[in-house]
């Protein structure tokens, strides 16, 4: 038998369930409220790893005062033991280097989702952006792992610690790290809320609804939804982040069309166009994983043969049909759109009474 | 003086079938001007086409001097065109209110960098509210705000559909049979609406309409669409007489 600690396994399921939110959040504003499927998250997700990538070989040195060491390749190991001692024992520059890497990606991943959608949305229907989106992420990585010198695709980079890396005690530096997570992911619930309560959230449904009506309503409809997919794609990097950080490791392999599919059983579990489900998608799929890891080593350690992230699939697979099939609108439903005018309109009827 | 909507030679094609065959017709300012004909006679393409739901083969559309041809129907919709639906088109999943907020034009809180702070447009936002309980009350939908789209009687919908015109302040409105499947008495409730549109706002209003009896009652002047080209125009009482209008449209 394996002794389980409660404490941290709570504390890992939280934090990836932080980080799960960010990825989910960001596809049901997209997919759930706009409409728009995207099938390339993993492509945003992966442009706040790489972007850690490079800022934690090439930017920390710098803030920590030091000269930057060649990540890949015969100075590997410098490089790394450079930037593990800055991120233990220089905090304040280590925060700046994580406040400048959400900042990159969220201005890369940004203008990325912007361009690339609209570009595409002007040409052909949405169902085109979907397919540019997976063909164009799965080519994206595979040029970055062909790129090797700037973030080391084959041998990958590790030591991207998180920014508490400095606290001595385990325990409460992933408590930190937890937080953290849970607050950007609060920030992006909050957000969201606010959007699909706005006259923005209301032209993003009626476009859902009926294109041509809503740009024979005066909308531009490119640009409304370049714009979601900006705000999308810029929740997805700063959730890509996180992803590397709560690794501590920034590969390529990590951003195949799976995490895409991830992240859509995500929103189509908790509940198309409703950003609780789509939180409450994110926490069943981090205790999911935790579980399944957790089974794994059961399972192994009891010698048997099965490789259980192939297990993980099918159940994947079979949730995502099961729920298509007898739940198509997810455990949280969609709530009727009531934005703030509708108060306004209550108050003046109440007042003509 | 130039027409608000003026139509030159226009032309419309799918594939080898000519939906619209050079017409030109020309709709004064202030004016309720009919257009009827047979079905699949064009008129509903013609409707499309000064919209800017669809591109003209050939020919020009000009709205208040300017040609508008190319444009696409939301720049159509800004300049001060609005169109109702044959078919209700309505947001039915949500509700009435939302429907007649949507197309209010330059809305503050539909900036993706504004919306998520409520104190840039709630200001904005209360005084459309405010704009939209006229509308609605116009339309008699105003104890309806708060219901589903989807839940309204077809001639709600119909209603409602005007209303939502309305919030673009129009100029020109296009009715695609504003009276399709509602029941007799309610349709001519809706052109008198229609006309008070014109009466206290000033809006010109381009009608299809299948009932000639009420149609003829409010219409200033009617056009005659068959096979896509104009037929006959004139006034109420001409186009009522008229033998050749007789025969293609009541087959007499
Ligand atoms: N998008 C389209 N593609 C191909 N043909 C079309 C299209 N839209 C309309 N048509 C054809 O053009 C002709 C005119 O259609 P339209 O809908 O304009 O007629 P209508 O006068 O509005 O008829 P109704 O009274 O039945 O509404 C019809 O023959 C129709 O089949
Ligand atoms: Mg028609």
């Amino acid at each position: 038998m394996i002794n389980i600690d409660i404490g941290a396994t709570a504390i890992s399921i939280l934090t990836l369930f932080g980080i799960y939110s960010l990825m989910s959040i960001s596809l049901n504003l997209e997919y759930g409220v706009a409409g728009l499927p995207n099938f390339g998250k993993a492509l945003f997700i992966s442009i706040g790893a790489y972007t850690a990538g490079i800022t934690y070989t090439r930017l920390l040195p710098l803030l920590a005062g030091a000269e930057a060491i060649h990540p890949c390749g015969p100075t590997m190991g410098g490089a790394l033991q450079l930037r593990s001692e800055i991120m233990a024992s220089q905090p304040i520059a280590g925060f700046i280097n994580f406040a400048l890497t959400l900042v990159f990606a969220a201005v890369i991943a940004d203008a990325v989702g912007f361009a690339v959608s609209y570009v595409t949305l002007r040409l052909k229907e949405e169902w085109f952006l979907a397919l540019v989106l997976l063909v164009g992420g799965e080519t994206v990585r595979i040029l970055v792992r062909g790129a090797d010198d700037f973030i080391c695709s084959h041998n990958g980079i590790s030591g991207v610690a998180q920014p508490f890396f400095f606290v001595a005690d385990p325990r409460s530096r992933a408590l930190l790290f937890m937080l953290l997570s849970l607050a950007l992911a609060l920030l992006a619930y909050l957000c969201s809320q606010r959007l699909y309560h706005s006259p923005f959230g209301r032209m993003l449904k009626g476009l859902r609804e009926n294109e041509e009506v809503t740009r024979g309503l005066g909308k531009n409809i490119s640009l409304a939804r370049a714009q979601i997919m900006a705000v999308g794609s810029l929740m997805a990097a700063i959730g890509g982040v996180l992803f590397a950080l709560n690794t501590g490791f920034v590969n390529t392999n990590d951003f195949v069309v799976n995490l895409t599919l991830d992240v859509w059983v995500m929103v189509v579990l908790g509940g198309i166009g409703n950003n609780r489900g789509a939180l409450l998608g994110a926490l069943l799929i981090a205790i999911m994983d935790r579980f399944a890891q957790i089974g794994a080593i059961v399972l192994n350690m009891g010698g048997s043969e099965i490789e259980f992230n192939y297990v993980r699939f099918i159940a994947f697979g079979l949730i995502l049909l099961w729920m298509l099939r007898y739940r198509p609108s997810g455990l949280l439903p969609e709530s009727r759109l009531t934005t703030d005018a509708h108060d306004v309109v209550r108050r003046v009827i109440g007042a003509s009474k | 003086m130039t027409p608000l909507l003026e139509l030159k030679n226009l032309r419309k094609d799918f594939g080898g079938l000519r939906a619209v065959d050079d017409v030109s017709l020309t709709v004064p300012e202030g004016a309720i001007v009919g257009l009827i004909g047979p079905n699949g006679s064009g008129k509903s393409t013609l409707i499309n086409l000064i919209a800017g739901s669809t591109d003209p083969s050939a020919g020009q559309v000009r709205f208040a001097g300017q040609d508008i041809s190319d444009l696409p129907s939301n720049e159509v919709f800004k300049m001060g065109i609005a169109r109702g639906y044959q078919e209700p088109a309505l947001y039915f999943k949500m509700t009435v209110l939302d429907n007649v907020l949507l197309p209010v034009k330059d809305q503050r809180g539909e900036r993706p960098w504004f919306a998520p702070w409520r104190r840039f447009w709630q200001h904005e936002e209360s005084a459309h509210a405010e704009a939209a309980v006229q509308a609605l009350e116009q339309v008699q939908l105003l104890q309806h705000y708060d219901t589903l789209a989807s839940d309204l009687s077809g001639g709600q919908m119909k209603l409602l559909e005007i209303a939502r015109c309305l919030m673009g302040k129009p100029k020109l409105l296009l009715l695609d049979e504003p009276t399709a499947g509602v029941a007799p008495k309610l349709a001519y409730e809706i052109f008198q609406q229609i006309a008070r549109l014109r009466d206290d706002f000033g809006i010109t209003l381009l009608i299809v309409e299948h009932r000639l009896e009420i149609l003829f009652d409010f219409a200033d002047y009617v056009y005659v669409m068959h096979l896509g080209k104009l037929l006959a125009q004139g006034g109420v009482d001409e186009i009522a007489q008229d033998a050749i209008v007789r025969e293609v449209y009541f087959g007499e």
